[in-house]
């Protein structure tokens, strides 16, 4: 996170995306990365961050529909993709099945990690909504938990696909 | 029970919940703490003026800048905010800068000059012993003894048949609470400080902060919930000094939010300890006799050092009756990174060698190993570990009955092993003590009010960590009071506004948010009563609470909000302390809980590895409050052993971090652990226990290591006695020949 202030000044780059659909347009750093753009620049702190070297998923977001950690993807990359964080799966009135089923089960405690949890989960589920075992290990392979012991996640994932 | 929803999931599910670290005031500033370039050393010069001219910097503090008291801890404040002469670990900071950005406080912390001059490295409890060792601390290298005795130890080995000795090896172990420290220190306009950063007891963090900063306590606010996970880490102070110094020499809101890396170098950590336990039986299978020495590497400063030894002693002995016990522990002060409280409270350390003694005793003599614990298991009437007078309870023996119908019925079902793997099933059990224990400020409390809009608010000075003390308190309450968790009002985590209810620690939380309801409901209950027969006229005793307001006859007939208008608001608090042994024996505890493990292990033959296939935790605690709540506590507390017992390490090398962040420190992830995790909640309590539910946040995490080593054996016939199991040390038990002969 190093960064040279004479160049930060000279090279600033624009960057334009959907964030849940809706347009964005930044001037941004180049070295400024997505998950610092997502929670310090437009205020969106569902996005977690807690690693901040793509080991414990809790800052994953969708871009165009796949999983990714944005404390691994610069704001400049982020150019003409569809991002999704977990602020787009809900709105006041409803929240999403999967978000849902967390919630019965038990899907987390701290909640720190529950919005990478969740992302990582609708990922699955889009691609895949009757996952096996072997598939849902893999699909949180890159999601770390020290609260629940997974067992929580698990049992919410199959709620999720199940209803 | 029904599954209950916590009152704070939709928030957590949504991503809405602003945690502290997530929150940002105007004119906000970044800061970064400068951490010791060495583990050891004397600081002859400090300069901070290159980083001063860096434009954008708006404070840097030094050891001068500190107004008060130059120093913290819960206990003892023998750590430096800031160090003037001296550095003992690597996480001993120097100074702390406040900037425009968080790019611009690194840049600065790079431009502040120090010059060291290295010091030798105590980087084990034997080099701090030597005597050619320098004193880290005035009092010497020595932070805490502890011991126990009990009979003529030397007369009762004379007499054992067997005697099995072992000296076990445990590590240091993260947190790794996912959340990092950090939040934001706030200067309000009337010269007060709101410090909104996680802790585990806000009211200790406000006197520790007022010795600090010179500033009396009323003029402090903490805000300290919620967490992203703590697990004991967060109760010390962490960045919050450096914070409040900032806020109040630039006058301007100053974040700080330490990156995984700097969390890993400055935070507390489980602490790593050395076991010798030496055990022996008599021919029939009864513990005679019973000798232990801890070693524990308590790193450069005390926080809760004495106390986390002072619970090893006490439960060296853990549930089991022996005649003779000397048991003698050493704290030790090291360069390595501190240690201090965690999850267990070295219950972990001192349960993993005990339970290991009972399988080698078992098979020493022939025994199974589970007939020499029902042998010795402490009764009812027993007392406890420190011959102190406990409330009596069954849970010893009916833990072990659990976890024997499980153990039988997993050995029936092992599955076929096949030419490089091979299975195993092990068992351990445990008795964990809840509260701080005789002869430490154990105060709680709470308050109940029926507030001027009708709501019913219940408030504690706790926090939410993720543990669920939140749905602890909903159910409590709605069940102690019989309205609806839409009626209540829960307040926590703010000092402004919460009764001192002591720590939100030591397995101490839901057990005393019960005690509480059980004093406040019958004044409060008769008040709304009285109040409700004056206002509608109706006797007070046909009266009762229900759903929304005052009911009778199965009829609302009139609703909180009405009962509350136009009236004082009604305001009923409690203060009294967590209950403990009438008899005085320093640090004894008199609730406990009780565990009993079974865990099947899968050990590849080629690669040495581990994998723990099933995991089941009987657990007696007491009836339980939450579903959720207690399941997620039990098996999110297994786990986080697993990583204990097989992966996690924080190595240190000559008082470095060789593991700086989760790359290389490895904490369990979906695949590491078991599919499906099996717990039994043995709710049942002697008729005479009026002590109501215990807290679970630590009992599932502390007899999982021995079941898992004991698992091992079974498999593969290797004796495990240092933590975590490396594969290469399973290769090389097996290069030494010790692989079962019978199980092929």
């Amino acid at each position: 996170m190093k960064t040279d202030s004479k160049r930060e000044e000279t090279e600033m780059i624009q960057v334009s995306f959907q964030l849940n659909g809706e347009p964005v347009q930044l001037t941004v750093s180049p070295v400024m990365r997505a998950v610092d753009l997502i929670r310090n620049e437009l205020g969106q702190t569902g996005t977690k961050i807690s690693c901040g070297i793509g080991r414990c998923g809790a800052c994953s977001i969708l871009l165009n529909g796949r999983l990714a950690v944005s404390c691994l993807t610069l704001a400049y990359q982020l150019e003409g993709i569809s991002v999704e964080t977990v602020e787009g799966l809900s709105d006041q009135s409803a929240i999403h099945p999967i978000q849902e089923a967390f919630l019965e089960e038990g899907g987390f405690q701290c909640g720190y990690c529950t919005p990478g949890m969740v992302m990582a989960a609708k990922c699955l589920l889009d691609s895949n909504p009757k996952p096996s075992e072997a598939a849902i290990q893999e699909a949180f392979s890159g999601n770390l938990c020290r609260c629940t012991g997974y067992g929580g996640i698990i049992r919410s994932v199959q709620r999720a696909c199940s209803s | 029970m029904e599954k209950k929803i916590r009152p704070d999931g939709r928030e957590k599910v949504t991503g809405r919940l602003k945690y502290l670290t997530d929150l940002t005031f105007p004119e906000m500033l970044w800061a970064k703490v400068l951490r010791s370039a060495y583990p050891h050393a004397r600081i002859l010069s400090l300069s901070t003026e290159k980083a001063r001219k860096l434009p954008g910097v708006r404070a840097i503090i030094t050891h001068e800048d500190v107004p008060a008291l130059n120093g913290f801890g819960i206990v003892t404040p023998d750590q430096p905010v800031l160090c003037k002469d001296v550095v003992r670990y690597v996480g001993d900071a120097l100074a702390a800068v406040a900037a425009d950005s968080i790019e611009i406080a690194a840049r600065a912390l790079e431009l502040i000059e120090v010059h060291y001059e290295p010091l030798p490295v105590l980087d084990s409890p034997e080099k701090a012993l030597a005597k050619s060792a320098p004193f880290l601390h005035p009092g010497g290298n020595v932070l805490h003894r502890a011991g126990f005795q009990k009979g003529d130890i030397q007369a009762a080995f004379s007499q054992c048949a067997k005697i099995v000795e072992e000296t076990y090896e445990v590590p240091r172990q993260l947190h790794a609470y996912m959340e990092t420290e950090g939040g934001v220190i706030v200067p309000e306009k009337d010269g007060s400080l709101t410090v909104y950063v996680g802790t585990q007891h806000g009211f200790k963090d406000r006197f520790q902060l007022s010795r600090i900063l010179g500033m009396p306590e009323e003029k402090i606010r903490i805000i300290s919930s919620p967490m992203g996970g703590s697990f004991g880490g967060k109760d010390e102070l962490n960045i919050q000094p450096y914070g409040a110094l900032l806020a109040l020499a630039t006058g301007r809101p100053v974040k700080i939010h330490q990156t995984r890396q700097e969390s890993m170098r400055s935070s507390i950590k489980r602490h790593p300890m050395k076991i010798t336990m030496k055990t022996g039986v008599d021919q029939t299978g009864r513990l005679r006799a019973h000798q232990t020495t801890i070693t524990a590497d308590t790193g450069a400063y005390a926080t809760l050092g004495p106390a986390i030894l002072d619970f090893a002693v006490e439960h060296a002995c853990g549930p089991y009756i022996i005649d003779a016990v000397d048991t003698k522990g050493l704290s030790v002060f090291t360069n390595n990174g501190v240690s201090g409280e965690f999850r267990g409270f070295g219950g972990n350390q001192i349960t993993f060698a005990l339970e290991g003694q009972m399988d080698r005793l078992a098979a020493a003599i022939g025994m199974d190993a589970l007939e020499l614990r029902r042998l010795n298991i402490r009764r009812k009437e027993d007392p406890g570990p420190l011959g102190q007078r406990i409330a009596p309870t069954n849970g010893a023996l009916e833990v072990l009955e659990s976890a024997a119908r499980v153990y039988h019925a997993k050995k029936q079902h092992m599955p076929k092993r096949s030419t490089w793997k091979r299975t195993g099933t092990g068992l351990a059990v445990t008795m964990h003590g809840g509260g701080l224990g005789f002869g430490r400020m154990d105060p709680a409390g709470g308050r109940l009010s029926l507030t001027e809009n009708g709501k019913v608010e219940i408030a504690f000075g706790f926090e939410e960590a993720g543990q669920g003390i939140l749905a602890v308190i909903e159910a409590v309450t709605t069940e102690a009071l019989g309205c609806k968790k839409e009626d209540l009002s829960i307040v926590i985590g703010d000092t402004a506004f919460v009764p001192s209810s002591g720590s939100t620690t030591a397995s101490r939380g839901t057990s005393m948010v019960w005690h509480s309801l059980q004093r406040l409901k019958g004044p409060f209950i008769k008040q709304l009563l009285q109040g409700a027969a004056q206002r509608t006229g109706i006797e007070e005793e046909e009266l009762s609470i229900g759903p929304g307001g005052i009911w009778k006859e199965g009829r609302c007939m009139l609703s909180f909000e009405s009962l509350a208008a136009g009236k004082e608001p009604i305001v009923v608090s409690t203060q009294f302390d967590f209950p403990v042994s009438p008899d005085p024996i320093d640090s004894a505890h008199f609730l406990y809980t009780y565990s009993g493990v079974v865990a099947q292990v899968e050990v590849d033959l080629l690669t040495g590895k581990i994998k723990v296939t099933e995991l089941h935790q009987s657990t007696a605690a007491g009836p339980v409050v939450n579903e959720l709540g207690y399941r997620g506590q039990i098996e999110g507390g297994g786990v986080m052993a697993l990583g204990y017992t097989l992966m996690e390490d924080v190595v240190m090398k000559e008082g470095q971090y060789a593991t700086e962040n989760l790359d290389s420190y490895l904490i369990p992830g979906i695949g590491d652990v078991p599919f499906q995790l099996e717990l039994e909640a043995i709710e049942t309590l002697p008729l005479e226990d009026h002590y109501g539910p215990r807290g679970v946040g630590e009992i599932g995490t502390v007899a999982v290591a021995p079941a898992v080593a004991n698992a091992i054996y079974d498999a593969i016939g290797f004796r495990v006695s240092c933590l975590p199991v490396k594969p290469e040390a399973v290769l090389q038990s097996m290069e030494r020949g010790i692989l079962h002969e019978n199980r092929f």
